[in-house]
């Protein structure tokens, strides 16, 4: 693969993608689509009432002459005529129905064009094709966190699909927390809110720590559904009503929601302004709830690695292969540092700001433990490269402040 | 979510990933438009056989009992071709319907309500992930992963099947299945007769693998994968290889045990401005929390100092060296 090269790719701009361009290349693959659906439905309608009507024709031309004691008899000018023109009809039918369709051709493969137009045919990599190509190794890791990502997703049958299939052996470790964690999902998928509640209160602590009101939410969960039970259970839910209690200032509004839909328990629920109370959605909820709060305490976040490093892709990929063609393009082979380096910055967001970065704004360079940052007595910082080259006569002045300092007294920094 | 992803951004993705999630059905709405052609051709030339059979009987003076026979044969052969062409239009319909759907589903990309954008994210990596399982050989998994995802109408599940019917079939030393495939995508395999040595048989099935992919315009290496090396190189960073591990994040997707192996023989992200993140906190330090030196060197967040002060001293996460509050210095990042 042709190196990268470095110094003259700032001047360069990339094409900044327009919106509404960039939606045009599914609008305009739709319209190809919408002709071609069309053109088939309107097709299909007269092909089948053409031939309908050809088949009832000769029906009837039968039907004729099947009655009577015509039977043995030569056929009647008359007749004989008719079925001249019915026969001439039906060629001419039957062959204008086989063009028709073959119009349709044109319209078809204007659907691929549209696709090959807005969509491109080629991806290739940031790297070489057989970087991860030393089969086995690489392909086994890349497996193994595939699968590690479907046990944090809730995927748990699918991972152990995968692990079947690829005769991988996950740790017991690992799994542990995933399968305590999927049984009590699978339990509140079947509505049964046992297995939830003992897990929040055993957990109790670090969920408040958490700001969780999960344990609340189960509590009212499973009122509601007492509620949804009709007036044979107003004992019951007054009763569970104790459970809220220690939720009583934190969630002091909803709990009078729910005492006050106990009025309308005798009418039913479902007629009374309460009704949203009834909803599915709140089990739904609790999943997601759930699992968002279980994430947190195991120390994961809700987006598995995998996640982020996909979504990262995503928005690296478009533009470093804009960069790999305009550097094929213009043949650029100027001088080249870092190979193991992209090309260029990727921008991700704040958000995927894991680690410091400090790059010597003189020589626009990453530091790196043999090129460290180092601070200056007036708190700038610089690369030591930089610091080295601004080295005049023993002495060295800072270049965003006219002090002038000893070189020995540059401290190096670790961020 | 943790990467920003605009609507433009979305949509310059969207170019350089989803040509197959579109051609793959156009394909095979242009082989069932073809065959659907063929079909009414060849009915509509049984029937105008028929009938020019008809007419010529009809210019000799003919009985009624042999025209009614052939009107019979007439009748036939239109029915047939009504049906035919009934079924050839249902199956392009539905190949057409499909394309519509992929294209519909892709259009969401840019919807305004974050949960459906995020819903799209999540499944926009189901289906890539699909196809690659499928790439892989995995066939269950794929399958139950497109399911539970509910994105069975959006990946080429049925492709891979078809050739991992044929694949199966040569691994059975049958020829039939592949020259079927052969016959369907006109391609270019050669027919065996003879026994073949179980190398030879290999190769076969590899050459097919790389022709079929080829046909379909897939490359080697699945969607999938090449995102993630992209991804995984934007995120990387040297302090994610550092031999003591001292500098690992326990948010960074790359310093997870997995994917940090998985990254090794990757590029490197290129930043070309600094930018600091607390050691202690995670947050980023900026004026607003702004980076300070202890007097060992190591650089923390102001906030994240006040936070671990106890009677105006601070203890360094890293050294364990214990220092004055007041020996923290501002440093200057430009």
């Amino acid at each position: 693969m042709p190196p990268w090269p470095r110094c003259s790719l700032m001047q360069w701009t990339l094409p900044s993608p327009q919106s509404e361009a960039a939606m045009e290349q599914c609008a305009s693959v739709e319209r190809e689509v919408d002709k071609v659906l069309q053109k088939f439905l309107t097709y299909g309608q007269h092909c089948e009432q053409s031939l309908e009507e050809l088949l009832h024709h000769v029906g009837q031309l039968r039907a004729e002459l099947a009655s009577a004691a015509l039977q043995g008899t030569p056929l009647s000018a008359t007749l004989s005529l008719v079925m001249s023109q019915c026969c001439r009809k039906i060629k001419d039918t039957v062959q204008k129905l086989a063009s028709d369709h073959k119009d349709i051709h044109s319209s078809v493969s204007r659907v691929g064009k549209a696709i090959d137009r807005n969509f491109d045919s080629e991806i290739c990599g940031v790297v070489s094709d057989a970087v991860w190509d030393s089969r086995e190794k690489q392909q086994q890791i890349l497996q193994m966190a595939i699968v590690e990502h479907l046990y944090q997703q809730g995927m748990l049958s699918v991972a152990e699909e995968l692990c079947q299939e690829s005769t991988l052996n996950v740790d017991l470790d690992f799994k542990q927390p995933f399968l305590e964690l999927n049984r009590i999902l699978e339990a509140l998928h079947e509505q049964d809110l046992g297995p939830a509640l003992e897990w929040a209160v055993s957990h109790r602590q670090r969920l408040l720590e958490l700001n969780s009101s999960l344990e609340f939410k189960l509590h009212r969960l499973h009122f509601i559904r007492l509620l949804a039970g009709g007036p044979e259970k107003q004992l019951e839910a007054l009763s569970y009503a104790r459970h809220f209690q220690p939720f009583a200032r934190l969630h002091q509004r909803e709990i009078q929601v729910m005492m006050g839909s106990l009025v309308y328990l005798r009418l039913g629920l479902e007629k009374s302004p309460y009704c949203h109370l009834l909803d599915n959605s709140h089990w739904a909820e609790i999943c997601e709830t759930f699992t968002r709060d279980a994430c947190s305490l195991l120390g994961l976040s809700v987006e598995s690695p995998l996640s982020v490093s996909f979504a990262s892709g995503c928005v690296a990929l478009p533009v470093l292969m804009n960069i790999k063609a305009v550097i094929e393009q213009r043949q650029c082979t100027g001088v080249w540092s870092h190979k193991d380096e992209l090309p260029i910055e990727i921008e991700l967001g704040m958000k995927c700001w894991y680690h410091s970065v400090f790059a010597c704004p003189i020589l626009r360079q990453q530091t790196s433990d043999s090129n460290p940052p180092i601070k200056l007595i007036c708190g700038h910082v610089i690369s030591r490269d930089a610091l080295n080259k601004l080295i005049n006569g023993g002495k060295l002045k800072c270049p965003y402040c006219p002090m002038e300092q000893n070189p020995a007294d540059g401290k190096r920094i670790i961020f | 979510m943790a990467v920003q992803e605009s609507a433009a951004q979305l949509s310059m993705t969207l170019k350089v990933q989803e040509y197959p999630t579109l051609k793959v059905p156009y394909e095979t709405l242009n082989k069932r438009f073809r065959a659907a052609q063929k079909n009414i051709d060849r009915e509509t030339s049984h029937v105008t056989m028929v009938v020019a059979e008809l007419e010529k009987t009809l210019s000799s003076c003919p009985a009624v009992d042999s025209v009614v026979s052939l009107l019979d044969g007439v009748v036939e052969k239109l029915s047939v071709l009504k049906r035919k062409a009934v079924e050839s239009i249902q199956a392009e319909d539905e190949s057409a319907k499909l394309c519509k759907r992929r294209i519909e589903h892709l259009k969401e990309h840019s919807s305004d309500q974050p949960a459906a954008a995020s819903m799209w994210k999540r499944k926009r990596m189901d289906r890539m992930m699909v196809e690659h399982l499928l790439r892989c050989g995995y066939y269950n998994t794929a399958v139950k992963l497109a399911r539970q995802s509910g994105i069975e109408d959006l990946v080429n599940i049925e492709m891979f099947l078809t050739a991992k019917e044929v694949e199966e079939s040569l691994e059975r030393r049958e020829t039939a299945t592949c020259l079927a495939w052969c016959h369907d995508n006109k391609s270019r395999l050669r027919k065996m007769k003879d026994l073949l040595d179980p190398a030879r048989w290999r190769m076969l099935i590899q050459q097919f693998r790389y022709d079929n992919y080829r046909l379909h315009q897939l490359g080697n290496n699945s969607v999938f994968t090449l995102t993630l090396q992209a991804g995984l190189s934007a995120i990387k960073t040297p302090q994610c290889y550092k031999e003591d591990g001292s500098s690992k994040s326990p948010d960074c997707p790359v310093c997870s045990r997995s994917l940090n192996k998985l990254a090794q023989p990757l590029p490197m992200a290129h930043c070309a401005n600094s930018r600091l993140v607390c050691k202690i906190s995670g947050d980023v330090m900026n004026e607003n929390n702004p980076p300070m030196m202890l007097p060992n060197g190591y650089v923390y967040g102001y906030n994240s100092l006040l936070s671990i002060r106890q009677d105006d001293k601070v203890v360094c996460p890293r050294t364990k060296e214990v220092f004055h509050f007041s020996q923290a210095e501002k440093v200057y990042i430009m």
